[in-house]
């Protein structure tokens, strides 16, 4: 069996055993309501406006968020990566920021942005900047001396042995750090919508909390759980179709 | 040793960057913005519960939109981000309850109510909160509470010195009651696994215990005092100062919601279904508040009293007059 099946099937387990906690009475109903009724609350939602108005605020805070963290990270990496002496100054800072939950600049962004899409973005840019920063460093560290060398007695200017030594060396981290980011950045734009309350799914998940809605509860959650999935099943074949030329893919590939 | 000195220099410089940041993000004025036409743009802080139905009730109706006023409501973290909103300017106006209205006041943070929020039902056992157990607890009054282990939505706030006196006028000892804070939607799952002997719940969550077989054991807002004003809209004294004209259209706007909703409860529940998920069966069932336009002054003394009592505004005593209108 391929592991693509596999992974169904171990879906569609998780999908029975839902069904059948509730149903055997081992937990109460109206705390864990069995699959059918979540995808029956699911399927009404999935007609609302105010449903894909929520996937859309999500996603936008999600991907402006992305953009701005990998840009920023390749900018910052490169940068940082390149000039010793930056490295050296800047390790300490990194070391002391980048471990700092997100989750705990809350309070900071409520104070800045209050309940908008700026709160949802600082926390998303945060978690998701040190990801890519981090993958960055380790690629450019990585740049093989002697080619780097060799550049250099092809008299190539700095910005040419960026574009053809570090670049393609680093890309691999890049996409890493990226698909990482990319995960990273779901789960923070989610968090942040839902405790300060900015649109999108996670305020929508505390509103049906609060309502005692429980069916559309567990149905929200699992919509972004399969946002998640979405997610990285597109940044792995993005990472695939990109570097279809480097080693790592290409040992990957079934010949 | 340099490479230690070049790290705090950057850490440093870090800071001051984003020092300056936060000074760029915080412009937004407390007066909010004005078009072209003279239309005020309002955000209101609230909480998506059933209490502010009126204000999105007054929003359809157009009860703001005639007095040149365009309502955002911003929903979302709980009560407690709004009065740091309304101060800081970044909501116009804000709901919350008078108890936290009164430790703001002894806080001496600059806030002044507006308008009436909501209010109790006044009715035994037919309030929109209560104390309640499962059908099958010891506790049989609110007496019995004492030394139990009751949950509140929060700790030293209306919903603790309201059951102390529930507990009190029962003829109970409210000292060894053990309160845990819980979020009310929590709280159902909370006492029917034995978690808690008893909980304080509003709707819709005390329609969810009740129909799970919960058993009422005592309206604390009924019993704290008669027709008991819970909650209010406020501004921040600096907005009330400068721009007297908005708050008293806001104000006018509120009191016709109020006065609206309370006149139309089928209107009130249907408008639930437009900011909250309850379901339709819980809006047709559950216990509307009352919305009386006029703030119970004598009832929010007694609140400070209360408050007073249970010692939760430390050593302060909470000015009413200085936070009511």
């Amino acid at each position: 069996m391929s592991s693509g099946l596999l992974g169904v099937a171990g879906l569609a387990g998780l999908l029975v055993l839902v069904e059948a906690l509730p149903r055997l009475g081992l937990v109460d109903d109206a705390y864990l309501p069995p699959t059918s009724r979540i995808a029956a609350a699911l399927g009404d939602e999935l007609g609302t406006a105010q449903f894909w108005q929520a996937v859309g605020d999500t996603l936008t805070g999600w991907a402006i968020g992305l953009a701005v963290a990998v840009v920023a990270g390749i900018a910052v990496g490169i940068v940082i990566g390149s000039v010793p002496v930056l490295r050296a100054a800047t390790a300490s800072t990194i070391e002391f920021l980048r471990p700092i939950p997100s989750v705990a600049l809350i309070p900071l962004a409520v104070l800045l942005y209050g309940t908008d899409l700026g709160s949802t973005l600082l926390l998303v840019v945060y978690a998701a900047f040190w990801q890519v920063l981090v993958q960055v460093l380790y690629g450019v560290a990585d740049v093989d001396p002697i080619a780097d060398e060799t550049a250099r007695s092809f008299r190539f200017g700095r910005w040419a042995r960026i574009r053809h030594v570090l670049w393609p060396t680093a890309l691999p981290y890049v996409f890493t750090g990226v698909r990482l980011a990319a995960s990273v950045a779901l789960v923070l734009a989610v968090t942040a919508e839902l405790v300060i309350g900015a649109p999108g799914l996670g305020k929508s998940i505390a509103v049906a909390q609060t309502s005692g809605a429980v069916p559309l509860m567990y149905a929200l959650i699992a919509v972004t759980g399969l946002l998640g999935v979405a997610i990285n099943l597109a940044a792995r074949v993005f990472e695939r179709r990109s570097l279809a030329w480097h080693q790592s893919v290409r040992g990957e590939v079934p010949a | 040793m340099r490479r230690v000195f070049a790290g705090i220099a950057t850490t440093m410089a870090l800071t001051a960057l984003i020092g300056s940041a936060s000074g760029c993000g915080s412009s937004g004025g407390s007066g909010g913005d004005t078009d072209a036409g003279g239309v005020d743009q309002v955000k209101v802080g609230v909480i998506p519960i059933v209490d502010v139905a009126p204000i999105y009730l007054g929003q359809q109706k157009g009860f703001f939109k005639s007095r040149n006023i365009e309502l955002t409501m911003e929903s979302g973290q709980g009560g407690a981000a709004i009065v740091p909103g309304v101060v800081s300017g970044q909501f116009q106006f804000g709901f919350s309850n008078m108890t936290s209205l009164l430790i703001a006041q002894t806080k001496n943070v600059p806030i002044k109510t507006v308008a009436a929020g909501v209010a109790s039902t006044g009715e035994q056992g037919k309030d929109f909160g209560a104390v309640m157990v499962k059908a099958d607890s010891p506790i049989k009054t609110a007496a019995d509470l004492a030394g139990k282990k009751v949950s509140v939505n929060t700790l030293k706030n209306i919903g603790d010195t309201t059951v102390r006196e529930s507990v009190r006028k029962a003829g109970g000892d409210p000292k060894n009651i053990n309160f845990a804070e819980m979020p009310f939607a929590n709280m159902p799952a909370a006492l029917q696994e034995g978690q808690v002997d008893a909980s304080w719940v509003v709707e819709p969550q005390l329609s969810a215990v009740k129909a799970a077989g919960g058993r009422l054991v005592a309206s604390n807002y009924v019993d704290a005092a008669p027709n008991l004003t819970v909650a209010a809209y406020f501004t921040s004294a600096k907005l009330a100062g400068e721009d007297a004209d908005l708050v008293k259209r806001f104000t006018e706007g509120i009191n016709e919601s109020l006065a609206y909703a309370d006149g139309h409860p089928d209107e009130v529940r249907a408008v639930l279904g437009s900011y909250t998920k309850i379901d339709e069966k819980t809006r047709t069932a559950l216990t509307l508040p009352k919305w009386p336009t006029e703030i119970n002054q004598a009832s929010v003394e007694t609140l400070a009293q209360l408050g007073a009592k249970d010692g939760i505004f430390g050593d302060a005593t909470p000015d009413v007059a200085k936070v009511l209108p």
